[in-house]
């Protein structure tokens, strides 16, 4: 955005990561020289479950392309029950974006732990790809001017 | 000023010719009442009774850009502020009740000094349209108004026979509108006198008289500790239903609203019923229980307006009353102010 | 003969007096005639005088719940935050519930907004609402100028017509689709209950929209909901919408605009229909409320449809099941999840 559009245009993805797992993987990838493409935007909380819908719909109505959130295993959340919520949360949030019409692929979540370096390359990859042939977001961007 | 007669096939060329120049807006064939741009004049079907939506929108655009403004590197006039970009054209809207008219030139009152608010009033012709069937909710006689009213528009059509037209001419504009309607004939005596004629039929509901007279000799702190406001105000569930629909209903918040570099700052309609509308930065709230509310939306348009314009900021058009969920009823209210 | 509409309206009456005069409430919450035809007012009788002001008919359509909360807590005293409670039992507050109300309140009681001692429940099994709406349309809105009803029909009249219509013609789409008429929780009980209601598809127009292809659904989402005058009268008349500052009013940061851009607007209806997912009991008021006629309890019903599906849980039908979005099942379907599907991913389930 704000930019010459000489340049072929790239998926912007935000990605909402739960710090004890899902960011430490990542991390670990980045230690561990996986590689994964720069289109995602990272975002820290301590946990899944501190993710609402407003967030996810707030990096949609920005401009992001497209939306992971990332949290630990159903089982191994670091505050218990945290991922836990969540889970039925994004499973409903999903369903109604798609119900009215928000292409299924632009808001995606992942379990991946702190030890799963590769996992965490290969989901982005996945995401990014998935986001690539979905093309802009345009359907619940803010449009200024 | 003209006095033209038309059918509908002559209203239909006459805005096609009009289309060339200016948008043309009518009041839509569907429920929701949205006012809509239209290109086939000759489907045009006026129902009896008001829009759904008010004029208002057009003179106060929900949202309206007052400036744009923006912040990024190739941008060759980045932190300059800009006004919008006016396209030129302007706007016919066709088919507006004369409470609805009356409801422009009872904004302009408070309104005086908005450029803006007067930039529009300069952009939208109003082609008026007389009740011949005023509804059970309608009361626009109680407020100074008429169904054969003119005040407002531009040029004023009634309905003289079934799909047979006389057209007035308002305003010099209205006038030059007048001189492209070349399918039309000059309106003969017998039309002008049917339009005389309709205009002395036209039932003056002996309901309430002298509203603006009454209220204005009231006493302001009385009316406002009444206790009959707890009560009309108990059911209110503070929506905005009857503000956004109200054609006097003009309060405003401005925004500034801004993404990645680029920003503008808009007015858009508010409504004094959301316990937002007072809230200060300081946390206090003058308005913070909601009887404090409803009954300051009564007492401006029934007393502080009237008292300082000489009018009150109602036009009789019926839509609140219509359309509140709890079913308030402004003229019950009138009614207990007028006996208090 | 009395009508059935009628003869609820006398039994309310004498339940409200009873109550009134006995004192065991402070006011009681029901409806009065109000001043449109087809039109009927929430309305609080304090006194045992006011109680032939109450009244009940198929136009009764506004959810009462909602006033509940707001109606209690008017009648404790006022203390600053952190004073202790005042000693001994406060006022109660009598309201009418039919099937879909009374699950409101069961609702509110879970979450703490309404104290199940204090309210006395009169309970009315409902033969489902009347759509104003539908009505206009049926005369092809024509004005209305009087209706009169009766068991299953509604007379209704004009300056040039009259017009009799079959109450079933025109009942609201959430009635229509009802399977809980009977109130779940009451203390007294007005009528016959009449059981649960076979309907053959609950879910009928959620699934002729899922049936569309995305791009049918967007078209259908963004026309259906461009009237929106963002009056909030949907969130207004709605007894789940009681966070004292909502999402909408929240300036730092600010998460959708105030005007009616066709972004800000959607995310509004979507966000808020989120926001009652699970709790929401299809009561209609919201479409009812809305001034020009948006569906938008068609996202409440799909969320409402995916809690049953996924969750076995319906809002307001126990008081002792928790609420679905602040439970989890560690079976939990997860299907959603992108590394729950590749084999890779598979892990812990």
């Amino acid at each position: 955005m704000g930019t010459t559009s000489d340049k072929k245009w790239e998926p912007k993805i935000v990605a909402f990561l739960c710090n004890w797992c899902s960011y430490a993987g990542a991390d670990l990838a980045g230690v561990s020289r996986f590689q994964y493409p720069p289109n995602i935007r990272i975002i820290r909380l301590p946990c899944s479950g501190r993710v609402s819908a407003n967030m996810i719909l707030d990096a949609l109505r920005s401009g992001a392309d497209g939306v992971l959130v990332s949290g630990c295993h159903p089982g191994d959340c670091h505050y218990i029950s945290g991922n836990l919520f969540a889970r039925r949360r994004f499973a409903l949030l999903t369903n109604l974006l798609e119900f009215v019409g928000i292409e299924p692929g632009r808001v995606n979540f992942s379990w991946i732990s702190a030890s799963e370096a590769e996992q965490f390359a290969q989901v982005v990859k996945e995401v990014t790809e998935t986001v690539r042939k979905l093309g802009p977001s345009t359907r619940l961007v803010k449009r200024i001017g | 000023m003209k006095v033209l007669k038309f059918d509908r096939q002559a209203i239909g060329e006459w805005l096609s010719k009009l289309a060339e120049d200016y948008d043309i807006y009518a009041p839509g064939e569907s429920s929701q009442g949205t006012w809509q741009l239209i290109s086939d004049y000759s489907q045009i079907d006026i129902k009896s009774g008001v829009p759904e939506k008010p004029v208002k929108n057009f003179l106060f655009p929900q949202p309206e850009t007052l400036l744009t403004f923006s912040t990024v590197p190739d941008d060759p006039d980045a932190f300059k502020p800009r006004e919008p970009e006016d396209s030129g054209r302007k706007n016919v809207i066709f088919g507006v009740r004369p409470c609805d008219a009356r409801s422009i030139s009872l904004n302009a009152m408070p309104y005086e000094k908005d450029t803006y608010y007067k930039a529009n009033m300069e952009k939208n012709l109003i082609i008026g349209l007389t009740c011949n069937t005023p509804c059970s909710t309608c009361f626009c006689t109680w407020t100074g108004g008429s169904p054969m009213g003119t005040e407002g528009c531009d040029i004023s059509l009634t309905e003289i026979e079934k799909d047979s037209f006389v057209a007035r001419g308002v305003t010099e504009r209205g006038d030059k509108l007048l001189c492209l309607a070349t399918a039309a004939s000059e309106a003969s005596d017998q039309d002008i006198e049917k339009l005389s004629g309709l205009e002395k039929d036209v039932a003056i509901s002996t309901d309430i008289t002298a509203l603006e007279e009454t209220l204005k000799s009231k006493d302001m702190m009385e009316l406002y500790n009444a206790p009959f406001w707890k009560d009309i105000a108990e059911r209110c569930v503070n929506c905005g239903t009857c503000t956004f629909l109200c054609p006097t209903c003009y309060c405003f918040d401005i925004q500034d609203e801004t993404l990645h570099g680029r920003g503008r700052r808009i007015r858009c309609q508010d409504s004094c019923m959301f316990p937002l509308f007072t809230l200060h930065a300081s946390g206090h709230n003058p308005r913070g229980d909601k009887v404090q509310r409803v009954r300051n939306r009564f007492m401006h348009k029934l007393k502080y307006f009237p008292d300082r314009f000489g009018s009150v900021s109602c036009v009789g058009c019926g839509r609140c009353v219509r359309d509140c969920p709890v079913n308030i009823d402004i003229r019950e209210v009138m009614r207990q102010m007028l006996t208090f | 003969m009395s009508t059935l509409n009628e003869k609820i309206t006398e039994e309310i009456r004498s339940q409200a007096e009873r109550l009134l005069s006995s004192g065991e409430v402070a006011a009681f919450l029901g409806y009065e005639a109000g001043s449109l035809p087809m039109t009927a007012r929430p309305f609080v009788a304090r006194k045992p005088e006011d109680v032939s002001r109450l009244v009940w008919n198929s136009f009764c359509v506004l959810n009462l719940s909602n006033y509940l909360p707001s109606l209690l807590k008017s009648f404790e005293p006022q203390r600053r935050p952190g004073e202790p409670p005042p000693e001994g039992p406060l006022p109660k507050v009598g309201v009418i519930a039919t099937g879909c109300w009374s699950r409101n309140i069961v609702v509110q009681i879970k979450e703490n907004q309404v104290d199940r001692e204090r309210v006395v429940i009169v309970g009315i099994p409902s033969r489902g609402m009347v759509s104003s709406r539908k009505v206009k349309d049926l005369v092809n809105n024509r004005e209305i100028l009087k209706v009169i009803e009766e068991d299953h029909n509604l007379k209704v009249s004009g300056s040039d017509f009259d017009q009799e219509i079959n109450r079933w013609d025109v009942v609201r789409d959430n009635c229509l689709t009802c399977v809980h008429p009977d109130p779940v929780i009451y203390d007294i009980l007005i009528g016959n209950p009449s059981g649960e209601r076979q309907v053959s598809d609950r879910f009928e127009q959620v699934n002729d929209i899922e049936a569309k292809t995305h791009e049918e659904r967007w078209e259908w989402f963004t026309e259906a909901f461009s009237a929106c005058v963002r009056c909030y009268a949907c969130r207004n008349v709605c007894p789940l919408c009681y966070c004292p500052t909502c999402f909408v009013d929240d300036s730092r940061p600010q998460w959708v605009g105030k005007s009616t851009d066709q972004t800000d607007t959607l995310l509004f209806h979507i966000l808020r229909a989120y926001h009652c997912a699970g709790r929401c009991t299809d009561c209609g008021s919201c479409e009812s409320a809305c001034p020009v006629g948006i569906p938008m309890r068609l996202l409440t019903k799909k969320l409402n449809k995916d809690v049953l599906e996924m969750y076995q849980s319906e809002a307001g039908m126990s008081l002792d099941e928790p609420l679905p979005l602040t439970t989890y099942n560690p079976a939990d379907p997860q299907g959603f999840v992108l590394t729950e599907r590749s084999e890779k991913g598979g892990g812990k389930s």
